[in-house]
């Protein structure tokens, strides 16, 4: 038995030297990691995103200068004012909106029954199929994205296909279209919608659904005042994580849209690596940042309020 | 309940439309013409020219490298974010950690591969490191985004967990870190598994984050094979779509099949 | 002092002379606002089995997870053998504790899980693999040494989370719950092994229990926890036949409870009118009590007697209608609707198998107890 005068162990000591104690330690690592990675950034964008683009290294003009012990500040909102300006950025991020929104409820459409059916299987079929929706996911997003041009290019099989039976003559136009974007998006990002679905269906206890049989509703009855209500937060927090990332998505848009597809996330990349404007970039960042900001803290309620309810 | 046919054929078309594109790829990975709509005939030509051009060759090794060390780095970070949060009750910072700690998985990959750019180039101003960009960049920057993935993974299987165990071995004379170790680790070890495969994929996977946050010399896989899918069809894309299916199919079922089986076990306790 | 008798008989918390070997004073817990252990003060005795009984949220668990150290008091103090234990971390405790989910490591054998607390103390292997086989003999479960947890049977489990806890010999063993996940038959069997290895081994044990049969079996004294207070410390046959208030007399046991009014205080006897029972209420000795107080009157339904004829005298006694009749088997329950529109227990043990004389359903029948049946509460 040890005694307590036998204490604490020689790295507690050592950390209590130094003025720390484990518990400090172990919260900071974490803690530090993701404040210099992921906090510290954004407020270098939104920093770089008040100065002016110049033809330098780094293309762009410091945001203050030091002279003895003066600093002067130069805050540059032309960025902002420009992208108000020019149409292009206005329509991109309303266009990469309502792209997102549409993309998140046609997989909502889609997923919503496939997740119900999942959750309904028996074992051990229920965990085939929920492994064959997460599946897709651990293969390269890219390489899916890139499967689908083979698809619906004009010499690809969907065209092949449809000729070959004599539907068409001339081969439809699908790549290069909005059509495929909202495919592509709902094509990758369904597990994420599946998912959170099918965790709220699954927990969704047999014994309320047959209660609600043997209080006399049929089975549509008991699924529009039963299993519909209580499976919304899931419906939320698969919609949003759908949403959400598909508003900056960039891969998709430029393999799968056309010229005209701007989403936001491909004015970015090309106002960084096509015109090197680091500075507009970055206030394009930052908008697109208050845009999704609203509906990340909505998820995040979700999830904490679902915790809450499992404890 | 009534057996309708409505969920079924539903599912299976679901199915049909997540694993199509998939399939195609595969099968025309073998097929002799470079054009999609024609069979030209079995071959394995596309495998050859895959396995003899030194681009992807190089490639798919750094990014290997890159996605192992990312994966590592991220199921250490992640799982502390994940026991401390799990744990430590109320703290400060707390909310902030939280945050930080979910934002990444929705947070949209343009925007973060710009900001942890232009981080690094102020960083290189400032404190001249990281001296250019290149494999430790892209490397801070996977770890980074699938430390959030493994916090979430790590998170669930910790909540669920039993924490009488942890205070079990303390009652038995074990110190906090002996605990964590000793029975923590153990008992999480399936979540931790899954977590650094997720990480790997992730960083495998990612395109836009490393092209931000890429220096010269170091292109991973994901860049060449979106330089080349680009410029429009190129075969042995689909060969090395094929691998890595067949890579990843492998290990799914082999972990899945581990998974059960030691839950099976678990469950008859 | 020679330990030749068990510590119930001894009985050490009668001599003010002994010292307690645990000892809890004004502990108090609060999470936020909640307050879920208040003011308690407790002192045990060594080699004592000593049971804390209530309710869920009594907090009956949380005093016992911050004797264990998981819980440190807001307040109050905790000591062990002469020894202030109140900040110490669980890791430096000499008390082990036995978990409600035993808590037994899932990826270690039985022997590694017993082995784990004495190697954790710097014990030299082959020396503590001698004393886990020597504990693993004394439950019984040699032959299980190399099973993990999962391959064991319920019973199984419960003996290797005790021989766990036991195997560092601690000062005190603390028992969340030990039997609360066994089928009512193991328990049984169990509670006469548990009490046999605690006097086998003289360790001090505080058993943390919902089930009061459990506690009755058990242990040497019980206390009764409600609402984060210790509201009476006592042995098993003084909580139950001397409950001090309305809420241990329910608890424990069931109760017909009269509510009366003092209309005669003498020295060896009072009177209660009680409008609730529908007659007088004789107690035969005497109660510190003032003319016209309030007192309650708790008997116990084995001490009701049921006759069809009228038992006599002027107290005691009271006619009612037989609502329901519950056959245990041992015994058969009765409720019975009193006149005064109470409804009372009363058993009757089954000493005959066949009882062609028995009282049954919307009989009209006399209650009655005598003057020693029940006890004056004034809470």
């Amino acid at each position: 038995m040890s005694t307590p005068a036998a204490g604490r162990g020689p790295m507690t000591r050592l950390l209590a030297a130094l003025g720390l104690s484990g518990r400090a330690l172990v919260i900071a690592v974490p803690l530090a990691w993701l404040a210099l990675f992921f906090l510290v950034p954004f407020l270098v964008v939104a920093k770089i995103s008040l100065s002016e683009a110049a033809i330098a290294r780094p293309p762009y003009t410091p945001l203050w200068e030091w002279e003895g012990l003066r600093v002067t500040l130069f805050l540059n909102f032309e960025n902002y004012a420009y992208l108000w300006r020019d149409a292009l950025y206005l329509d991109a991020y309303l266009f990469s909106i309502s792209t997102a929104f549409i993309s998140a409820a046609v997989a909502l459409v889609v997923g919503y029954p496939m997740a119900y059916f999942i959750a309904r299987s028996p074992e051990p079929r229920r965990t085939l199929l929920l492994m064959l929706v997460i599946l897709p996911f651990w293969t390269s997003f890219l390489l899916r994205v890139y499967a689908w041009q083979g698809f619906l290019r004009d010499t690809g099989v969907v065209n092949g296909l449809l000729t070959g039976l004599g539907i068409i003559d001339e081969p439809l136009r699908l790549l290069q279209t909005n059509f495929a974007v909202y495919l592509g998006i709902v094509y990758t990002y369904l597990p994420f919608m599946i998912l959170p679905l099918y965790a709220t269906l699954v927990k969704l206890e047999q014994d309320l659904l047959e209660a609600s049989a043997d209080l006399g509703a049929r089975p549509v009855a008991t699924f529009l005042t039963i299993t519909l209500p209580l499976s919304v937060p899931g419906m939320i927090a698969g919609f949003l994580l759908v949403f959400i990332p598909a508003i900056g998505e960039f891969v998709i848009p430029e393999l799968l849209g056309g010229p005209d597809t701007l989403m936001i996330g491909r004015v970015l990349w090309n106002e960084f690596f096509g015109s090197r404007d680091w500075p507009v970039a970055s206030a394009v960042a930052i908008v697109m940042l208050l845009v999704v900001v609203v509906p990340i803290v909505f998820l995040r309620q979700i999830q904490a309020h679902a915790e809450e309810r499992v404890k | 309940m009534r057996r309708g046919l409505f969920l079924p054929v539903v599912c299976t078309l679901g199915f049909v439309f997540l694993y199509a594109p998939i399939v195609s790829l595969v099968v025309y990975s073998f097929n002799d013409s470079r054009l999609v709509t024609v069979w030209g005939g079995f071959s394995t030509r596309w495998y050859v020219q895959l396995f003899t051009d030194p681009q992807i060759l190089g490639a798919a090794w750094i990014s290997l490298q890159v996605a192992a060390i990312s994966a590592t780095l991220a199921v250490a970070l992640g799982t502390l974010a994940a026991y401390v949060l799990t744990r430590f009750g109320p703290f400060r910072g707390r909310a902030i950690l939280t945050g930080m700690a979910t934002a990444p998985l929705v947070m949209p990959e343009v925007i973060t591969g710009l900001s942890l750019l232009l981080l690094f180039v102020a960083m290189e101003q400032i404190i001249g490191w990281p001296g250019g960009r290149g494999m430790t960049t892209i490397i801070i920057a996977h770890v980074t985004f699938c430390m959030a993935y493994v916090a979430v993974v790590v998170q669930s299987r910790l909540s669920g967990m039993d924490e009488s165990l942890e205070e079990a071995a303390m009652d038995l004379g074990a110190r906090p870190v002996r605990v964590f170790f000793d029975v923590t680790i153990p008992v999480i070890a399936p979540a931790l598994v899954a977590g650094w495969l997720l990480a790997f994929t992730l960083s495998l996977d990612d395109l836009v984050i490393a092209s931000f946050v890429t220096g010269p010399g170091a292109s991973t896989l994901p860049m060449i094979i979106f330089s080349k899918v680009r410029l429009g069809v190129s075969p042995d894309i689909n060969a090395l779509a094929t691998i890595i299916i067949a890579v990843v199919a492998l290990g799914v079922v082999v972990a899945t099949w581990q998974m059960r089986r030691s839950m099976r076990g678990r469950r008859t306790s | 002092m020679p330990d030749t008798q068990t510590v119930a008989a001894r009985k050490p918390w009668l001599d003010p002379a002994q010292k307690p070997f645990v000892r809890i004073q004004k502990v108090t817990k609060k999470f936020g606002d909640f307050t879920a252990v208040w003011d308690v003060s407790l002192d045990i005795f060594k080699g004592e089995l000593f049971c804390l009984l209530g309710g869920s949220g009594s907090g009956k668990s949380t005093l016992l997870r911050m004797i264990a150290g998981f819980e440190a008091p807001t307040s109050g103090r905790i000591e062990i053998d002469g020894q202030d234990m109140t900040h110490v971390a669980p890791y430096d405790r000499p008390t082990n504790m036995m978990f409600q989910s035993y808590a037994l490591f899932p990826h270690m054998t039985v022997e590694r899980n017993v082995a784990y607390g004495l190697l954790r103390e710097g014990m030299a292997r082959d020396k503590a693999m001698e004393r886990v086989a020597a504990m693993l003999k004394l439950v019984q479960l040699t032959p299980f040494a190399g099973r993990k947890p999962h391959q064991l049977s319920g019973g199984q489990r419960q003996r290797v989370a005790l021989a766990r806890a036991l195997v560092k010999r601690p000062k005190l063993l603390l028992l969340d719950e030990p039997l609360g996940a066994l089928d009512k038959k193991l328990r049984e069997e169990t509670q006469f092994e548990l009490v046999k290895i605690q006097e086998t081994l003289g360790i001090t044990f505080m058993v943390v229990t919902h089930d009061q049969e459990e506690a009755m079996t058990l242990s040497s004294r019980i206390g009764v926890m409600n609402e984060g207070e210790i509201v009476q410390v006592g042995e098993p046959n003084e909580i139950y036949e001397f409950p001090h208030s309305r809420f241990v007399a329910d608890f424990v046991g069931s109760v017909n409870i009269f509510e009366g009014r003092v209309i005669e205080d003498e020295p060896d006897f009072i009177r209660l009118a009680s409008p609730e029972a529908g007659c007088d209420i004789h107690v035969g000795h005497g109660v510190a009590c003032t003319l016209n107080q309030t007192l309650w009157y708790a008997v116990r339904p084995e001490k009701m007697r049921l006759s069809r004829t009228d038992p006599g005298g002027a107290f005691n006694r009271v006619q009612g209608v037989v609502q329901e009749i519950a056959y245990l088997g041992n015994l058969s329950i009765f409720r019975v609707r009193l006149d005064s529109g109470k409804v009372v227990r009363a058993t009757r043990a089954n000493v005959a198998r066949v009882d062609e004389e028995a009282i049954s359903w919307d009989e009209r029948v006399w209650v009655s107890w005598t003057d020693t049946a029940g006890v004056v509460l004034n809470r």
